[in-house]
């Protein structure tokens, strides 16, 4: 008796400490099929995949290929990353095996970039961009000081993953009347219209679905294809990361990249709403959700968006502060008259995912206030180069137009101003690679007491 | 369009209202509270029974309803909204520390590396802080006194007949203005410098959300300033800090009184300056300018300071331009002349 007591209790203790996974089981009314599981969000793996590839396919410079996973839907299309390595076998290795029939673009957000000449909608922008990385060498252009692998693929994260989870998934198709949880998401599938779309807003995250059970730095060693973390990687044991559900993509890894150099807990919070958000819909199960339901649901989904959104703008804060510092580097280089090449290198490519993270807050429909026109105007339509020129607008042909915008020295000073503003606007905790002395802190504490316009 | 009139102008009436709660504005009911009870102590412990009856003045009807005490009212809550319209947005003090911060660098100026534990950089920053925003508030002040254009704008706060807390909003909104600046050019210098020196380590030390010696300031009596009851702080420590008692000395019309404390917290700038006077539980004082001023509701208060500015413009051009009348003398009124014009005649 004493036995069975003392293994009940240590088998409640084990099950209470388990963090739970993303998997949850068919409630759907009226199923009879075979399928144990309702969770499925294989077709934004698929586009997780095409990312990926479409990032190495643009440091190539292969214009064809480009397209191909940028827009193309093709089959056969093969997954150039995530591929296996030795220690890291993945199971995958074509996009057929995910999904069929996907593709980035037509997921991309349709609203107005502000942040790029002309005024493109983001699916616009996302093809210009990738056009213009075919008319460059493994996507580097020095002339205007852009890097395309970093402006595409920083942007194209933004405008599709986090624009559909939260402006799509997490938003309108919250409503009552969208994809009710008493009836089928579709005909003939294991899954609940809620249930479906909330799996929609977590693949698009890119957590594994034991991510709750993973450190920070696992999950970015993960992404990393570290073979020292295959097995942290491998839940179930198999031999082979299944990217479905073992595999660490975009911003769960810029999330977790973030809380492992800072501290801070943005993966486990968005992944734990993720969580306990796909829960209340199973406990529905099957039934319609009430609108008391619906409503706790949304704030799950408020704190994957706010959350979400903070990483976003964490990564464009630590990026100013490279920018900065290549600014710094550059005038030392150039005063002892060394070479700045690979100075300037490193000054675009940092530049590049600045400036993809920042137009990626804009990708969502999201109202930034303010912080919009700031980050706009601080960080421009392009680096500031040698003789103070900067990109000012587009041609009619699609080429840029430079004008002098002062000197790079002075750049410096608008990279202060981005981290102030991303600081202030986005409520920032982690601030890494932090220029302004910890200015954000001060500024809260004067502004919280407010401006003295009074005397004796 | 007049809808949006209507709640902007709800909006910053509620917000004037909600000062009274809040613990970071000088007349929140707190400290107006707290100063009451400050006072009561102070005088108990002097005077026994007797000396809770000094307080009248704070607890009057007939002080807090005068018609100086309302146009007090009136100005607080109409400047609130001329000034939501006149402080430029854009220039925020971010936009400023940030111009500096990167500045100072640009000349050279980079940390100390001192490796000081936080606290005491905490302290220091504090400490230098509170000095300068003293410091920059008696010089504007002081300059508000000496200077006859200023004071056009300046005798608006002293035109006050009867002192309540609420006579610290009475100000013309030039002044609100100058002072708004003075802030941002304080703050900024000290912040700015202090990043700097001490990446990442800058913060100041709070109470409630307040800079603690602003909390201490406002809870140990910082309303009696702006108020009848006469409470000198003895004359030790009146060379240190400035007294309510002291504060009111620089409220009086009476002539061995012009120009003296302009202080706010300190005492030690009227001293450097030669302003420094002492106050005593036993004063007696009018106040006021001794001009029409005194008289005026809301729009005398807002108008005449300009009305004075363009008398003594005109009586410059005057000097100025010969008019070929021998006897052309600037005209002699009384209203504008400035307080120590005053004293001299």
């Amino acid at each position: 008796m004493k036995k069975t007591v003392l293994a009940a209790l240590i088998a409640c203790s084990t099950s209470a400490m388990a963090a739970p996974t993303y998997e949850f089981d068919v409630t759907l009314k009226g199923y009879d099929g075979d399928a144990e599981s309702s969770v499925a969000y294989s077709g934004q793996i698929a586009r997780h995949a095409l990312h990926n590839s479409l990032k190495k396919v643009v440091g190539q410079g292969d214009q064809a290929k480009m397209e191909q996973y940028l827009s193309s839907q093709a089959s056969g299309l093969a997954i150039i990353d995530p591929a296996s390595k030795d220690g890291f076998a993945i199971k995958q290795s074509s996009i057929d095996e995910l999904s069929k029939g996907k593709d980035l673009l037509s997921s991309a957000y349709d609203g107005i970039i502000t942040g790029w000449p002309g005024n493109p909608t983001g699916q616009e922008l996302l093809q210009q961009l990738v056009e213009q990385a075919g008319n460059t060498k493994n996507g580097y252009d020095p002339v205007n000081g852009y890097d395309y692998v970093q402006l595409v693929s920083k942007f194209a994260m933004g405008a599709v993953f986090y624009n559909k989870a939260v402006n799509h998934y997490l938003e309108e198709k919250l409503e009552a009347d969208q994809h009710p949880n008493n009836e089928a998401y579709k005909d003939g599938v294991p899954y609940t219209g809620k249930e479906h779309v909330w799996d929609e807003a977590f693949g698009y995250f890119g957590a594994p679905a034991h991510g709750l059970e993973l450190t920070p730095e696992e999950v970015v060693q993960i992404t990393k294809q570290n073979p020292d973390y295959f097995a942290k990687a491998d839940a179930n044991g198999d031999g082979v990361v299944d990217l479905k559900s073992e595999m660490a993509f975009a911003h769960a890894y810029y999330a977790a990249s973030v809380d492992a150099s800072a501290g801070t807990d943005y993966f486990h919070t968005i992944m734990q709403a993720f969580v306990d958000g796909r829960q209340l819909i199973a406990d529905a199960d099957g039934e319609r959700l009430s609108d008391a339901q619906r409503t706790e649901l949304k704030g799950y989904a408020a704190t994957i968006a706010t959350a979400w959104q903070q990483v976003i703008a964490e990564a464009a804060f630590k990026y100013a502060g490279s920018v900065y510092a290549d600014l710094e580097k550059i005038a030392v280089i150039e005063e002892a008259h060394g070479d700045v090449s690979k100075a300037f290198r490193d000054y675009v490519k940092h530049w590049g995912e600045l400036k993809g993270f920042a137009m990626a807050l804009e990708a969502a429909g999201r109202d930034l206030g303010n912080a919009q026109a700031g980050l706009d105007r601080l960080i421009g339509f392009s680096p500031v180069l040698f003789g103070g020129a900067q990109v000012v607008a587009q041609d009619g042909q699609g080429g840029f137009v430079q004008a002098n915008a002062g000197s790079m020295q002075e750049y410096k000073l608008n990279m202060i101003k981005v981290q102030n503003l991303l600081a202030q606007s986005f409520d920032l905790k982690a601030k890494q690679k932090d220029m302004t002395g910890g200015m954000s802190d001060v500024l809260k504490q004067i502004n919280a007491a407010g401006q003295s316009a009074e005397n004796d | 369009m007049l809808e949006n009139f209507v709640l902007w102008l709800g909006g910053e009436l509620v917000s004037a209202g909600s000062s009274l709660l809040d613990a970071t504005k000088r007349v929140s009911v707190f400290y107006l509270l707290s100063a009451l009870l400050f006072a009561a102590l102070m005088m108990f412990w002097r005077y026994g029974s007797k000396g809770v009856k000094r307080l009248k003045p704070y607890l009057s009807w007939q002080v807090w309803w005068h018609p100086s005490a309302r146009t007090d009212y009136q100005l607080w809550l109409a400047n609130r909204l001329l000034l939501a319209v006149l402080i430029p947005k854009t220039l925020t003090q971010a936009v400023w520390i940030s111009w500096l911060y990167f500045y100072w660098q640009e000349q050279g100026f980079t940390s100390l590396g001192l490796h000081w534990p936080t606290s005491i950089v905490i302290g220091l920053f504090t400490l230098c802080y509170f000095l300068v925003d003293d410091f920059s508030r008696f010089l504007v002040h002081w300059a508000m006194h000496k200077s006859p254009t200023l004071w056009s704008f300046h005798q608006v706060h002293h035109s006050a007949k009867v002192l309540t807390p609420f006579t610290v909003f009475r100000t013309h909104p030039v002044e609100g203005l100058l002072f708004f600046l003075r802030s941002m050019a304080a703050q900024s210098l000290v912040v700015s410098v202090f990043l700097v020196a001490f990446p990442n380590q800058v913060s100041l030390w709070q109470v409630f959300g307040v800079l603690v010696t602003t909390f201490i300031f406002n809870v140990l009596g910082a309303n009696l300033r702006h108020s009848g009851v006469a409470l000198s702080y003895g004359p030790r420590i009146e060379k240190w800090l400035i007294s309510p008692a002291q504060h009111q000395v620089h409220h009086s019309v009476a002539r061995e009184h012009y120009d003296r404390n302009f202080g706010v917290t300190l005492a030690i700038w009227d001293r450097l300056f030669g302003s420094w006077h002492k106050g005593h539980d036993d004063q007696v004082i009018r106040y006021g300018t001794g001009q029409n001023i005194d008289e005026m509701g809301l729009l005398g208060q807002w108008l005449q300071p300009f009305k004075d500015c363009f008398a003594r413009v005109l009586c410059i051009l005057k000097k100025l331009i010969p008019t070929g009348q021998k006897n052309a003398q600037p005209s002699k009124t009384a209203k504008g002349v400035p307080k120590w014009e005053n004293v001299s005649t």
